[in-house]
């Protein structure tokens, strides 16, 4: 009866993670992370060949140390890379590239200079920013132009007694003409282009667009073009004819949150990201 | 057995069992048509037609063909003499994609047509591809009067990706990692399905211990599912209590994962060969604690609401599939259960570890809404009994054999997926994808939808919709 269920309801503990504990926590994303000290141009190349999405790449310039580059924008975390690695490879313990521009969700190393070329270090958001967020609202409509469903999956699993996006003021709308927020999987499909440009413009100004998962930053393993630069890849890739491409091919991006599928510590941490750098640029 | 009459096309010997897959590949130069088919006794059947000229249809003896026959006509040009509507389902017309009426020459022929319902009072809804929610994208087009529905049509394949294509272009032991992206949310199904394939065509066995925690991790899948859609089921009648105690529960599941796997939803677990990680004996205890309090908290929970009259009165009789037509149209998992059609794969044709398992597959017969929110209750049961005997008793020895890179050869698969029967075929030369068929259980349930929808009210579709639990990247690709 509905009384009982009720009840027991109530008499159950509070599951909610705090805020502190959801930030920069990407445990079970089975992101990766190099060992710049452990890495030798052997192993850079046998994790450049393992990559089914061409995530990881080399390059190699005549007088110059081998460069690897980790895109984690493609990257869908099978793990080949750490079996591969010979230690070089870990599972991530953190990760702050949520919600952040394409470009920042690509790393560079030189090899055997221990340095990393590109930006390394991500502030935490503060803890100010995140209770000046509190308070606040923000209606989001999530796009599905073509996703597996495993970004679905997760992105629903944001609303349970876990996670509880509401605790921010951030709601899912049925409406687009209701949103704030875009949150867009992908890839688009050439069947739903037209639908995601229409859902677009039915948003009211201003209006933000979040690009999720690894298909919705690069289009994954569904394009076969992102492993064009593999080592070992001779014969030419064909295009894949049905699909469009990673969101930003439709739909103009303000950040991306990497993962196949995003973890939801992830998605909260880079809607929250994306909500303050907006809000500082304006 | 659930049977369908197949006259294959070159002879005139007819076949009685169920329709499993119809779909093309090309070797050489020919075009061959492979019909895959369940029959009583001897087991599934892949009789292979080679393709010169027009080929009859199987549809009007068999309407489980429909689907698959206008599929191979979009992808290869095959005509089928005597299918009613030979439209194209996978792509439609659009900007991107052009006129596809215009688009005779390359075998796109005709759009699809929604069929009119005419008469006083009779009106169309149309609903998608963007739904309401945090949901995949389709078109429903019904035809109602008042609330009633008359007709409803489905216009589907909007996630259309090229995936079989994109499977020829991955080396095979690699392409695991896109059939866990066919359906994402039956991940680890697809994995199992895929690697057997693989497997089947070296002829390998998989360690006792890879079988174990491939079962494990299924039954654990199918339990999440399971306990995602009873919740959802709730929340579509509104009552939010029991909807947001089985989200709470389905993310406790979740997280035992995490902890026993690093991973929630088995991603990067199963390989060809076994799978990449084990479990610890101190991890199995842990997850096996976990999984108990978590399920037996569910069959609470269930059986509470189910005893709810409010709920009762919307479940009862909402929805209903008739047996005739779930047999026709070869429906397969919980929605075939529901009709009291007694098919499940890991019992039919058992597979790595359900080869020594015991368990039951419950039915039910009225197939409605409350039949297939009972049968996901039951069916919970026993994923949990099976979780929770292997993961007691865990074979030791290594978990992963050895593959070779190198292989050629065809094999199929089957999985009991969490939504039914799932298959894959796939064919290798020298280590290289030459072609991967994937049917989904959803791809095979879809088209039954619209016979359990028409006479209901339009308010109770979301309902049905969600008793069903139908994946559209699965059906779509």
């Amino acid at each position: 009866m509905i009384t009982d269920v009720v009840l027991r309801s109530l008499k159950s503990r509070s599951q909610l993670i705090p805020v502190d504990k959801l930030l920069n926590d990407c445990a079970a994303s089975r992101m990766p992370e190099v060992i710049a000290q452990a890495l030798t141009e052997p192993i850079a190349t046998r994790i450049a060949d393992v990559c089914p999405t061409g995530a990881i790449t080399t390059e190699s310039r005549v007088g110059e140390a081998m460069t690897l580059r980790l895109d984690y924008g493609k990257c869908i975390g099978c793990g080949r890379c750490m079996d591969a690695g010979d230690g070089a490879v870990r599972l991530a313990g953190s990760f702050s590239r949520c919600g952040v521009s394409r470009k920042e969700l690509i790393r560079t190393w030189k090899i055997n200079s221990e340095a990393e070329e590109s930006n390394a270090a991500f502030p935490a958001v503060a803890r100010e920013a995140i209770y000046g967020l509190i308070g606040r609202a923000l209606n989001i409509r999530q796009l599905d132009p073509g996703s597996c469903n495993g970004c679905e999956a997760e992105i629903t699993a944001l609303t349970n007694p876990y996670y509880d996006l509401e605790r921010w003021g951030i709601h899912f709308v049925a409406s687009p003409k209701h949103a704030d927020m875009l949150l867009v999987t992908g890839p688009i499909t050439s069947n739903m282009a037209a639908a995601a440009r229409k859902t677009y413009e039915a948003v009211p100004w201003p209006k933000l667009v979040v690009a999720v998962g690894a298909c919705g930053c690069s289009a994954g393993i569904f394009d076969p073009c992102n492993r064009a630069s593999r080592p070992t890849e001779t014969a030419t890739i064909p295009r894949n004819e049905v699909i469009i491409g990673p969101v930003d091919s439709v739909l103009p991006v303000d950040g991306y949150i990497p993962g196949c599928p995003p973890t939801p510590p992830m998605l909260i941490s880079g809607i929250l990201a994306v909500l303050r750098r907006r809000t500082l640029e304006r | 057995m659930a049977g369908a009459t197949l006259r294959l096309s070159d002879r005139d010997e007819e076949v009685t069992g169920r329709l499993v897959s119809i779909f093309a590949n090309r070797i050489g130069g020919r075009l061959v048509l492979h019909y895959l088919v369940d029959l009583p006794g001897p087991g599934y059947q892949d009789f292979e037609y080679v393709v010169s000229g027009p080929v009859r249809s199987m549809t009007p003896l068999t309407p489980a063909a429909s689907w698959h026959e206008r599929e191979v006509h979009e992808q290869y040009g095959v005509e089928f003499t005597g299918h009613p509507a030979l439209d194209p389902l996978l792509r439609h017309s659009s900007p991107e994609n052009g006129d596809l009426r215009s688009d005779r020459a390359t075998g796109h022929v005709g759009v699809s047509h929604f069929l009119r319902v005419q008469g006083e009072g009779v009106c169309e809804v149309p609903v998608g591809p963007v739904h309401a929610g945090i949901i995949e994208p389709g078109h429903f087009r019904f035809s109602v009067v008042g609330d009633t529905v008359l007709h409803l049509q489905l216009q589907l394949f909007y996630t259309h990706k090229g995936t079989e294509k994109v499977f020829e272009t991955l080396p095979a032991n690699q392409a695991v990692s896109l059939a866990e992206s066919v359906s994402g949310d039956n991940c680890l199904a697809h994995a199992v399905a895929y690697c057997q394939a693989l497997e089947e065509i070296q002829r390998l066995e998989i360690p006792p211990k890879a079988a174990a925690i491939r079962l494990i991790g299924l039954e654990i899948e199918r339990l999440v599912c399971h306990i995602g859609d009873f919740g959802a089921l709730c929340g579509d009648v509104g009552f939010s209590v029991p909807a947001a105690y089985c989200a709470r529960l389905k993310e406790d599941l979740l997280q035992a994962s995490v902890k026993a796997m690093g991973t929630r939803c088995w991603r990067g677990i199963a390989v060809a060969g076994g799978v990449r990680q084990e479990i610890t004996v101190a991890g199995a205890q842990e997850l096996r604690q976990r999984i108990r309090t978590a399920a037996e908290d569910f069959f609470g929970i269930a059986d509470q609401a189910l005893n709810t009259p409010s709920l009762e009165d919307r479940f009862e009789g909402a929805g209903i599939l008739a047996q005739k037509a779930a047999t026709d149209l070869g429906v397969v998992g919980p929605v075939a259960r529901a009709c009291g059609i007694a098919l499940d794969v890991r019992r039919d044709h058992p597979y790595g570890a359900y080869k020594q398992s015991n368990f039951d597959v419950p039915t039910w017969h009225y197939g409605d809404v409350m039949s297939r929110a009972r049968i996901r209750v039951m069916e919970a049961n026993s994923s949990l009994q099976m979780i929770l005997d292997h993961l007691a008793s865990l074979p030791e020895g290594s978990s992963r054999t050895p593959i070779s890179s190198h292989a050629s050869g065809s094999a199929f698969s089957t999985v009991e997926s969490p939504r039914g029967e799932l298959l894959y075929w796939l064919q290798l030369e020298d280590g290289r994808i030459q072609r991967c068929h994937v049917r989904s259980p959803s791809f095979r349930n879809w088209p039954a939808l619209p016979f359990a929808v028409a006479g209901n009210i339009i308010a109770d579709f979301p309902l049905i919709n969600k008793s069903f639990n139908l994946s559209y990247s699965g059906c779509d690709r």
